[in-house]
C-alpha cells in the first residue's frame, strides 16, 4: 500500500435504481477521496443518496458505473466472497437502527467479526472485552440488546465495527435514533477514534455530528454540491457542546 | 351477535389471505383422522362384514367338528342335533383335507360335501356361476381370488380335475386362509382354502383312503347370543368334538388385522403430531402479519382475546371439516382395509359413536395445539405493544452456548440464533423422529423373511403380510409427504425470521456461503437429534406391534435411511437459506427501526 494513497477513492460513481422514467439515480457521478485518518461527514436531505453511497463504499451494493478503491485496491469488481473477506478485515459498519443480533449478548455481538476473521474464541473474547471497556460498557457485556438503552446499543455496535481494526468505519446516521445524551456519548467515541487516527465516513443529518468532522460533503439528488474542509479540531467544539448541554 | 359475525368475517378474511396454510391444515388433519378412524374402527368393520355375510348365508351359530370319524363321532353329533336350544342344523357332513392345484399353484384345501339344495342352515351365497352339481366344484371367494381362478377354469382336487362351477361365500368358516377351522387330528391349521363338492363326491374322496377327514355339524340355536354358553356346557364329552361359535369365527376373521390396527392407529397419531408441528410453525411464522393485524384490530377497538378467538375459530372450523372428510374417507376405504380377502360381503356401517368421538377429539386437539403458539405470541405482542413494556427477554442457554464454543463460526452463529427458538428446534427434532420411526418400521417389515401360503415352490402371497405392507407403505408415504412439507415450512419460516440477522452477518464479513451453511447446519442439528431418537423408537414400535419374529434389517439400510432423511433435511434447509443469503442486504439494512 502506498502511504500517500487515499484509503477510500471513488471515480465517476453512479447507482441507478430501476430503469427509464421510473429510474432513480441515487448516486450520480460522484468523485471522492478520503485520506487516511480523516473523519468525513456526509450531509444532505433525506433521499439524496447518502445511504446508497455508503453501501457502495462498503460493497453492499454494486455500482451501475464508476470505480471504488479501498487502500489502493479496486473493490467494485470483486466477487461476493472476496467482498466478504474485505468487509471482515477492512470495514466496520454502524447503522442508525444499530442492527445488533437480538439473540446475542453485547459481548457476543462484538466477538462475532473477530470470530469470522478466524480469531480464536479466547482472542475474540479478549478483544470484545477491551472494546466494550473502551465504549464504557464493560459492565454490560453479558446483557442482551433488549436490556440496553438505545445509546448503549449504538456503542455496542461501534465496538463491533472496531473488532478487526478496520481501515475505515462507515456510519449511517449513527445518532439518528438517539436522544441528546446518548448522541453525546457516541460523539465522544467518534472523537476519540478520530484522535487515534481512525478513518471514518459518517452520514448524518445532525449538525453536531458534522461539526466534529475534518471535512464536510453536502449531497443533493445523488450529487456532491459542497465539499468543505473544517478549520480547527473537533475536540474544542465538542467541549463547547457539552458545556451547553450541561 | 355482532361479535360472532365479526369473528366469522375475520376468519374468512384470514382464510383468503393464507389459503396454503388452510389447505395444509385441512389435508394433514384429514389424513390423520382418516388413518386414525380406520385404525380404531377396523375391528368393528371386520365384525360387521362377518355379520353381514352371516345374515346373507344363514350362517350357523355353532359348528361342531369331530376329527376322528366313525360311529362314535356320528353318534355324538347326532345327539347334538337333539340338544336343548338347537332349532335347526345342517349335516353331519364330511370335511376332507387335501391339496388343490390351480394355475400352477398348490394349496391346502378343505373339501366340504354340500347338498345341491342347501337347507335352512349354512346356505353359501353364490357370487358368480352356480352352486355345486355332480362333477363340478365351487370355490370359496377369498380362496378363488388368491388363486386367481374364475368360473370355467379347471382345478385339480386330490388328483382329479374339476371345472369351477361357481364362486361362493360362507359364514360357516373363517376367511381365507383359515377355512380349515381345525387341522387334521384336531390341531390348528393355517393357510387352507375351501372348496365344495357334492356329498357323494366328498364321501368318495373321504373313502379313497389316506386323506384326513373331519365330520362337521352346523347348528342353529334359539338364542345365538347363548352360543358360548351352549359350547361351555358341552365341553369334555367322551368323543373329541371341537366347537367353533360364530363369535369365535368373527374374532378369527380379525386376526388378519392384528398388525394393521396398530399401524393405522400409531400412524394416525404420528400424522396428527406432524400436522400440529407444521401448522403451528406456519402460524407462528405469521407473527409479524398477526401483530400488524392485532394493531389494526385494536385501532377499531378489538381486544387481544378477539384476535385469539379468530385464530382458534379458524383452526377449529378447518379441523372439524377435516374430521368429517377423514371419516368419509375412512368409511369409503373401510371395507377394502377391514377385509383384505374377498371372503366377506356387504359394506361397513357408518362410523360408530366412539370412532367419531375419538377422531373429533384428535381434530380439536390438533387445532388447539396448532393455534396455541401463534395465539400466545399474538396475545403477548398485543399486550406488550399496549403497555409499551420491555421486549420479552430471551433466555440464555449456557449448555448450548458452551457447546457452540467448540464449533466453527458459521455453525456457532447458526446455533446461537437457533438457541432463541428452542420450541421450533424441538418440533423439528420430533418431526424427524416421527419420519424415521415410520421408515424404520417399514424397513424392519421389508427385512422379515417373506412368508407364503400354499405348498411347494410356487406359492401364494401371504395376505396378512401383503396387507400390512400396503398399509405401512401408505402411512409412510403420507407421513413422509407431511414431513417434507413441514421441513420446508420450518426452514423457510426460520430463514425469513433470521433474514435481518443474516444481512447483519453479511456486513460483518460473513460470506453468503457461511450464512447459508450456518443457517442450515443449525437446522440439521435438531434433525440429527430427532433421527438418533427415531431409530430406537422405530425398532421399539416394531417390537410392540409384534409383526412376527423380528429379523434385523441390514444395518446399511438403517444407516442409508437415516442419512437420506438428514440429507433431505439439509437440502430443504439449504434452499431457503441459500435464497435468503443471496438477497441483496442493503434493503434490509435500510429499515430504520431496530
Ligand atoms: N433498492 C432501491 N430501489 C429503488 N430505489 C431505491 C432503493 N434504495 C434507495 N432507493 C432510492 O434512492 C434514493 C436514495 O436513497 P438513500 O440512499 O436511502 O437516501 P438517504 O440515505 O440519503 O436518505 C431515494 O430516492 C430512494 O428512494
Ligand atoms: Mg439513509
Amino acid at each position: 500500500m502506498n502511504g500517500s494513497e487515499a484509503v477510500v477513492r471513488v471515480r465517476g460513481l453512479v447507482k441507478q435504481h430501476g430503469h427509464g422514467q421510473v429510474g432513480v439515480r441515487a448516486v450520480d457521478d460522484v468523485d471522492l477521496e478520503v485520506p487516511e485518518g480523516e473523519m468525513l461527514a456526509v450531509m444532505g436531505p433525506s433521499g439524496c443518496g447518502k445511504s446508497t453511497l455508503l453501501h457502495l463504499l462498503g460493497g453492499l451494493e454494486r455500482p451501475s458505473a464508476g470505480e471504488v478503491w479501498l487502500a489502493g485496491r479496486r473493490v467494485d469488481t470483486l466477487s461476493e466472497r472476496a467482498l466478504a473477506r474485505l468487509r471482515r478485515r477492512s470495514l466496520g459498519f454502524v447503522f442508525q437502527a444499530f442492527h445488533l443480533m437480538e439473540e446475542l449478548s453485547a459481548a457476543e455481538n462484538v466477538e462475532l467479526p473477530a470470530l469470522l476473521a478466524g480469531r480464536t474464541r479466547r482472542q475474540a473474547r479478549q478483544r470484545a472485552g477491551e472494546l466494550l471497556e473502551r465504549v464504557g460498557l464493560a459492565g454490560q457485556a453479558r446483557h442482551l440488546p433488549s436490556e440496553l438503552s438505545g445509546g448503549q446499543r449504538q456503542r455496542v455496535a461501534i465496538a463491533r465495527a472496531l473488532a478487526n481494526e478496520p481501515l475505515v468505519v462507515l456510519a449511517d446516521e449513527p445518532t439518528g435514533n438517539l436522544d441528546s445524551t446518548a448522541t453525546l456519548d457516541v460523539l465522544r467515541i467518534f472523537e476519540e477514534l478520530r484522535s487515534a487516527g481512525q478513518t471514518l465516513v459518517i452520514v448524518t443529518h445532525d449538525e453536531r455530528v458534522a461539526a466534529t468532522a475534518d471535512r464536510l460533503v453536502s449531497m443533493r439528488d445523488g450529487m456532491f454540491v459542497e465539499d468543505v474542509r473544517m478549520a480547527g479540531t473537533g475536540t474544542g467544539r465538542l467541549g463547547d457542546l457539552i458545556e451547553l448541554e450541561g | 351477535m355482532g361479535r360472532l359475525a365479526l369473528v366469522a368475517r375475520l376468519v374468512l378474511a384470514d382464510l383468503r389471505r393464507h389459503p396454503a396454510q388452510a389447505v395444509l391444515l385441512l389435508l394433514a388433519v384429514t389424513a390423520a383422522t382418516a388413518t386414525f378412524a380406520l385404525g380404531v374402527s377396523l375391528r368393528g368393520a371386520s365384525d360387521t362384514l362377518y355379520e353381514r355375510t352371516r345374515a346373507a348365508t344363514a350362517g350357523p351359530d355353532v359348528v361342531a367338528l369331530a376329527p376322528d370319524p366313525g360311529p362314535a363321532a356320528d353318534r355324538t353329533l347326532t345327539a347334538l342335533t337333539r340338544a336343548p336350544g338347537v332349532v335347526a342344523y345342517h349335516g353331519p357332513y364330511q370335511i376332507v383335507y387335501t391339496a388343490l392345484i390351480a394355475r400352477g399353484f398348490t394349496s391346502q384345501v378343505v373339501v366340504h360335501g354340500a347338498a345341491e339344495t342347501p337347507g335352512s342352515v349354512d346356505r353359501p351365497l353364490v357370487t358368480s356361476g352356480r352352486w355345486v352339481r355332480p362333477g363340478g366344484a365351487v370355490l370359496e371367494r377369498g380362496f378363488a381370488t388368491a388363486l386367481g381362478v374364475g368360473v370355467g377354469d379347471r382345478v385339480t382336487i386330490a388328483g382329479r380335475s374339476y371345472p369351477v362351477e361357481g364362486i361362493a361365500v360362507t359364514a360357516a368358516t373363517s376367511i381365507y386362509p383359515w377355512a380349515a377351522q381345525i387341522g387334521p387330528g384336531g390341531g390348528p391349521s393355517d393357510w387352507t382354502g375351501l372348496a365344495w363338492l357334492t356329498p357323494p363326491e366328498a364321501r368318495a374322496l373321504a373313502a379313497s383312503g389316506d386323506l384326513p377327514v373331519t365330520t362337521a355339524l352346523d347348528i342353529r340355536l334359539r338364542d345365538p347370543d347363548a352360543a358360548e354358553a351352549f359350547v361351555d356346557a358341552r365341553s369334555g364329552p367322551a368323543v373329541r368334538v371341537t366347537f367353533h361359535t360364530w363369535q369365535f369365527k368373527a374374532r378369527q376373521d380379525a386376526v388378519i388385522l392384528n398388525s394393521a390396527q396398530p399401524i393405522l392407529v400409531v400412524g394416525g397419531w404420528l400424522l396428527s403430531f406432524l400436522a400440529v408441528a407444521g401448522v403451528a410453525t406456519l402460524a407462528a411464522g405469521r407473527t409479524a402479519a398477526q401483530t400488524y393485524r392485532a394493531g389494526l384490530l385494536k385501532a377499531v377497538g378489538a381486544t387481544p382475546g378477539l384476535i385469539a378467538a379468530v385464530l382458534l375459530t379458524e383452526y377449529l372450523a378447518l379441523a372439524l371439516a377435516a374430521d368429517v372428510l377423514g371419516l368419509v374417507v375412512a368409511q369409503l376405504a373401510g371395507p377394502a382395509i377391514a377385509s383384505p380377502t374377498a371372503s366377506r360381503i356387504g359394506g361397513v356401517a357408518g362410523p360408530a359413536g366412539g370412532t367419531v368421538l375419538a377422531t373429533t377429539v384428535l381434530a380439536v386437539g390438533v387445532a388447539a395445539l396448532s393455534a396455541l403458539p401463534a395465539t400466545v405470541r399474538a396475545l403477548r405482542t398485543a399486550t406488550v405493544t399496549a403497555l409499551a413494556g420491555p421486549v420479552q427477554r430471551p433466555r440464555h442457554r449456557p449448555g448450548l452456548m458452551a457447546l457452540s464454543a467448540l464449533l466453527p463460526t458459521p455453525l456457532l452463529l447458526g446455533l446461537r440464533l437457533m438457541a432463541r427458538r428452542p420450541g421450533r428446534a424441538v418440533l423439528h427434532a420430533c418431526s424427524t423422529a416421527a419420519t424415521l420411526i415410520t421408515v424404520t418400521v417399514l424397513l424392519f417389515h421389508l427385512a422379515q423373511p417373506s412368508r407364503h401360503y400354499g405348498v411347494g415352490a410356487a406359492s401364494l402371497p401371504h395376505l396378512r403380510d401383503v396387507h400390512d405392507r400396503r398399509l405401512l407403505l401408505a402411512v409412510t408415504v403420507l407421513l413422509v409427504a407431511l414431513a417434507v412439507v413441514n421441513t420446508v415450512a420450518l426452514t423457510w419460516t426460520t430463514a425469513m425470521e433470521t433474514r435481518a440477522n443474516m444481512a447483519v452477518a453479511r456486513t460483518l464479513g460473513a460470506t453468503p456461503w457461511q450464512v447459508s451453511a450456518g443457517l442450515s447446519a443449525a437446522q440439521v442439528l435438531p434433525a440429527v437429534l430427532g433421527a438418533l431418537a427415531g431409530l430406537p423408537l422405530g425398532i421399539g414400535l416394531y417390537r410392540l406391534i409384534g409383526m412376527g419374529k423380528m429379523v434385523m434389517p441390514p444395518w446399511t439400510w438403517l444407516l442409508a435411511a437415516t442419512l437420506a432423511i438428514l440429507a433431505a433435511t439439509a437440502v430443504c434447509a439449504a434452499l431457503p437459506a441459500r435464497l435468503a443469503a443471496r438477497r441483496p442486504v442493503a434493503p434490509t439494512l435500510s429499515a430504520e427501526t431496530a
